[in-house]
C-alpha cells in the first residue's frame, strides 16, 4: 500500500457529536473510544465511532478524587488487549448494518490543550503499527469546546518517529544524526466536518430559519417574554462571552507544570552527565596506570597486558532518552500558541466592550 | 433549550382488562431525545440497503427513577428483513450488540426502537411487543417507539409513541398494540452545543461540509451576527419613529427593558479593569512565548554539534564529542530554567491582581 499520504480527516457530525457527548459525559477523567472509516483520495472520512468500555471506572465512581487513576485507565485503554477484541466484535457487528468496517483509529478527551504525552503517542504508535497504518488520532479538547469553537484535531506520527520509536533510541548522538526534532513527532491534520443530506435536512428544521411570514406583533411584554423565538444554532453566541482569568490561571499552571518536567529532565540529564565525567575519569586513571604498568613490563622484557580491557571493567552509564523533554517542548509548544490563540480573541473582545462602555474616547 | 412539540393534550391511557396487562400502570411518559441519537438514525437510514423499506433499531438512554421520564442518548442499528406478511428481527445481533453497548456505557439501558418511517403497521405492534416483553425486552416500563420520517424532499418528522396491551382475542394478543403518542423534545446540552453549531454551519453549503474554525474566526462570525441583528432592531426602530410600521408597545418595552440593562459605570473603574486584564492576557501570551521559546533553545543546544575552536571534536569513541553536546544541553538547560523562574513569578504576580476583580 504505498500510497499517497492522508492529507485531510474528513468527520461525519455524527462522530463529532457522539465524540463530544463521549468526552463531556466523563469530564474530567480522561475518555476514549475507537473510530471507523474509510480512506478516499488521501481523504481518511471518519463515519461511526463508539467508546471504549470503562467498567472499571465506574466501580471507583464513589471516590471523585481518584478521577486521576481512572484517567491512566482510559488513556491505556486504546491499545490494552481486552479493548482490541471489544473493538474488533463492534466493528463486526456494525459492518452487519452497513457502517464502514475499518478501523480509522481512536479518539481521546483532552482539557486545555494538554494531550501531548507519552500515552498518546504510544496508542498511535500501537494503531499506526499494529492496526492499520492509515489511521488518525483524534483530540477533542472539551473546556475549549465550552468557550464556543469546538476543538476537535487530528494527529498522525510521522514516518521519521515512527522508525525511531521502536528503537528506543532517543539519545543526542541519535537524534544528531536522524535529525528528529519534536516539532516532527506529530502531524497535524486539517478536519472538515460533513453532513449527510438527511442531516442537512434536519439542520434547516432546528431553531435557526425565521418565519416566513411576517409575525405578528405582540400584545403585550408577557407574551413576547412567553412565545421567544429559539436562539439559532449558527453561529454560537457563547464565543462573545467574555471570562478571563479562569483561562489564564489554568494555562499558568500547565505553564508551570511543563516547566517542572522540564526541570526534571535536565537534572536526569546532568546527573549523567556527572556520572559520565566520573567513570570516564576513572577510565582514564586507569588507563595511565594501564600505560605505566605496562612499560614497566616492557622494561622487564615481559609481554604486555591488554589497554582494553576497561571497558569490561567500567560500564559507562546509559544516556537517558530524550523523549519526555521533546514531547514537553511539543506541549509547551501547543500550550503558547492556544495562549496566543486565546490573546487575539479576548483583546479584541475586551477593546470592543471597552469601546462600548466608553463611547467617544 | 429544546425543541419540543409545543402543546400536548394528556389523557389517562385506556385501561387494558387486568388479566391481560399484567403492566403495572405508568403515567404519560417525558420523552427526551438527546440530537446524537437522532442523528444516528438518520445516518442509519442513509446506509440502509433497500432504498424503499424501512430499517429499525433499538433505543439507549436513562430513564428517570420514576420511570416518567426517559431520555433517549444513544442507539444502534438492529438488521431485520420485512416484507408483505413476515417480518425477522435479527435477534441474536440485537443481544450482541446489546451487550457491547451496555459495556462502554453502563449506566444506559434499553428503553424502545426507533424505525424510519411513520407508519405503524401490523408488525409494528409485533417488534413493540417484542421490546415490550418481560424477557427481552423494557419490561416493567413500557418500551418506547421513535418513528422518523426520511422521505428525501420531504421534512423530516418524528414521533414517540409508548404501547399498551389490547385484548382482540388471546391468539392474536402478541402482535396487537395500542400506540399511545408521547410527547418528546429534542434536547441538546452545553457540549453539544459547538459540536452542533460547526455542523449547522454547513447546512447551507453545497458540499454540506464545513473546517474546523478557529476562535478568531468564530468570534468574527459572532460578532458579524450580532452586528446584524443589531442593525434590523435599529432599523425597525427608525422605520417606527418615521411612521412607515406600525409601533409596538410590547416591543418598545421589551428593548426598553433590554437597554437597560447596560451597566452604569464609573469611566476610572473601566479603565483600571480594562488595563488590568489586557496586561494579564498578554503578560501571559508573552511569558508562554519565551518559555518556549527558551525550551526550544534548549531542544536545539541538546542536539548541535558545537564546534567552537576547531578542537579536536568527536575524539575517539565518541566521547568527548557526547561531552561537549553534554556541555551544549546545559548551557540550555540554564537558560530554559531562568526561562522557567520567570514564568513561575510571572505567574504568581498576575494571579494576585486577578483574583479580586472576578
Amino acid at each position: 500500500m504505498a500510497e499517497a499520504p492522508i492529507t485531510s480527516v474528513q468527520v461525519e457530525a455524527l462522530v463529532v457529536l457522539k465524540i463530544a457527548k463521549a468526552c463531556a459525559a466523563t469530564f474530567p477523567t480522561t475518555a476514549t473510544g475507537s473510530i471507523v472509516g474509510m480512506e478516499v483520495n488521501g481523504t481518511l472520512e471518519i463515519t461511526n465511532s463508539f467508546p471504549f468500555p470503562t467498567a472499571d471506572i465506574a466501580a471507583s465512581d464513589s471516590h471523585p478524587n481518584d478521577h486521576m487513576a481512572a484517567s491512566n485507565i482510559a488513556a491505556a485503554a486504546p491499545r490494552s488487549k481486552s479493548n482490541a477484541t471489544y473493538q474488533n466484535e463492534m466493528i463486526k457487528c456494525l459492518k452487519e448494518v452497513n457502517v464502514d468496517a475499518n478501523n480509522a483509529g481512536w479518539y481521546t478527551s483532552a482539557n486545555m490543550g494538554n494531550f501531548i504525552n507519552i500515552s498518546l503517542i504510544e496508542n498511535q504508535y500501537h494503531y499506526q503499527k499494529e492496526i492499520n497504518e492509515r489511521t488518525v488520532a483524534l483530540v477533542h479538547d472539551v473546556s475549549r469546546s465550552a468557550q464556543g469553537v469546538l476543538s476537535l484535531r487530528a494527529f498522525r506520527l510521522s514516518s521519521s518517529f515512527m522508525s525511531a520509536f521502536p528503537e528506543g533510541k532517543f539519545t543526542t548522538e541519535h537524534m544528531q544524526k536522524t535529525k528528529l526534532t519534536y516539532k516532527d513527532i506529530l502531524i497535524e491534520l486539517p478536519i472538515i466536518v460533513h453532513n449527510s443530506h438527511l442531516l442537512t435536512t434536519y439542520l434547516h428544521q432546528l431553531p435557526g430559519s425565521l418565519p416566513k411570514a411576517e409575525p405578528e406583533f405582540p400584545a403585550s411584554l408577557a407574551d413576547l417574554n412567553k412565545f421567544s423565538p429559539d436562539i439559532p444554532l449558527y453561529p454560537n453566541i457563547d464565543s462573545l462571552d467574555i471570562s478571563i482569568d479562569p483561562y489564564l490561571e489554568r494555562t499558568c499552571d500547565q505553564l508551570l507544570d511543563s516547566i517542572e518536567t522540564h526541570y526534571t529532565e535536565l537534572n536526569n540529564f546532568q546527573y549523567f552527565q556527572r556520572q559520565l565525567a566520573r567513570e570516564q575519569t576513572k577510565v582514564t586513571t586507569w588507563k595511565t596506570k594501564r600505560t605505566a604498568e605496562n612499560a614497566t613490563r616492557a622494561a622487564q622484557k615481559l609481554a604486555p597486558l591488554p589497554e582494553d580491557e576497561w571497558e569490561r571493567l567500567f560500564k559507562l552509564p546509559t544516556e537517558p532518552s530524550r523523549l519526555e523533554g521533546m514531547l514537553n517542548a511539543r506541549q509547551v509548544d501547543q500550550y503558547s500558541k492556544q495562549v496566543d490563540g486565546f490573546t487575539a480573541s479576548i483583546t479584541s473582545k475586551m477593546f470592543a466592550v471597552k469601546s462600548n462602555l466608553l463611547p467617544g474616547q | 433549550m429544546a425543541v419540543g412539540t409545543e402543546s400536548f393534550l394528556h389523557l389517562s391511557r385506556p385501561l387494558a382488562p387486568q388479566s391481560i396487562s399484567n403492566q403495572p400502570t405508568t403515567s404519560p411518559l417525558n420523552v427526551v431525545v438527546l440530537p446524537q441519537a437522532i442523528f444516528s438514525i438518520l445516518d442509519h437510514a442513509v446506509r440502509k440497503d433497500n432504498p424503499s423499506s424501512r430499517v429499525i433499531g433499538a433505543l439507549l438512554g436513562v430513564r428517570s427513577e420514576d420511570g416518567l421520564e426517559v431520555e433517549v442518548r444513544n442507539c444502534f442499528a438492529i438488521p431485520h428483513t420485512e416484507n408483505e406478511d413476515q417480518v425477522e428481527v435479527d435477534v441474536e445481533y440485537q443481544k450482541s450488540m446489546l451487550a457491547l453497548q451496555l459495556r462502554a456505557n453502563p449506566r444506559e439501558v434499553l428503553l424502545g426502537w426507533y424505525t424510519t418511517s411513520l407508519e405503524l403497521n401490523n408488525f409494528s405492534g409485533l417488534i413493540q411487543n417484542f421490546f415490550a416483553s418481560p424477557e427481552t425486552g423494557t419490561f416493567p416500563h413500557p418500551a418506547l417507539h421513535l418513528t422518523v420520517s426520511t422521505d428525501s424532499g420531504k421534512e423530516i418528522d418524528a414521533k414517540a409513541y409508548i404501547s399498551a396491551p389490547v385484548g382482540v382475542n388471546a391468539e392474536r394478543a402478541a402482535e396487537s398494540c395500542l400506540f399511545i403518542a408521547v410527547p418528546y423534545e429534542i434536547r441538546y446540552n452545553e457540549a453539544d452545543k459547538s459540536g452542533l453549531e460547526l455542523a449547522s454551519g454547513a447546512k447551507d453549503v453545497e458540499q454540506r461540509t464545513a473546517p474546523i474554525i478557529s476562535d478568531i474566526e468564530g468570534l468574527e462570525c459572532a460578532i458579524d451576527h450580532t452586528i446584524d441583528l443589531l442593525e434590523r432592531v435599529s432599523e425597525y426602530v427608525n422605520m417606527v419613529l418615521d411612521e412607515e410600521r406600525e409601533p409596538s408597545n410590547a416591543l418598545g418595552q421589551f428593548l426598553m427593558n433590554a437597554l437597560s440593562l447596560a451597566p452604569k459605570v464609573d469611566v476610572a473603574d473601566i479603565e483600571r479593569d480594562f488595563n488590568n486584564h489586557v496586561q494579564d492576557v498578554l503578560v501571559i501570551s508573552y511569558l508562554a512565548n519565551t518559555i518556549r521559546t527558551q525550551i526550544e533553545l534548549s531542544q536545539r543546544l541538546a542536539t548541535s554539534t558545537l564546534t567552537m575552536g576547531g578542537t579536536d571534536v568527536l575524539s575517539a569513541a565518541g566521547e568527548g564529542g557526547e561531552k561537549r553536546e553534554g556541555q551544549g544541553g546545559d548551557r540550555g538547560g540554564k537558560r530554559g530554567g531562568r526561562g522557567g523562574n520567570r514564568g513561575g513569578r510571572g505567574g504568581g504576580q498576575k494571579r494576585e491582581p486577578g483574583e479580586p476583580n472576578e
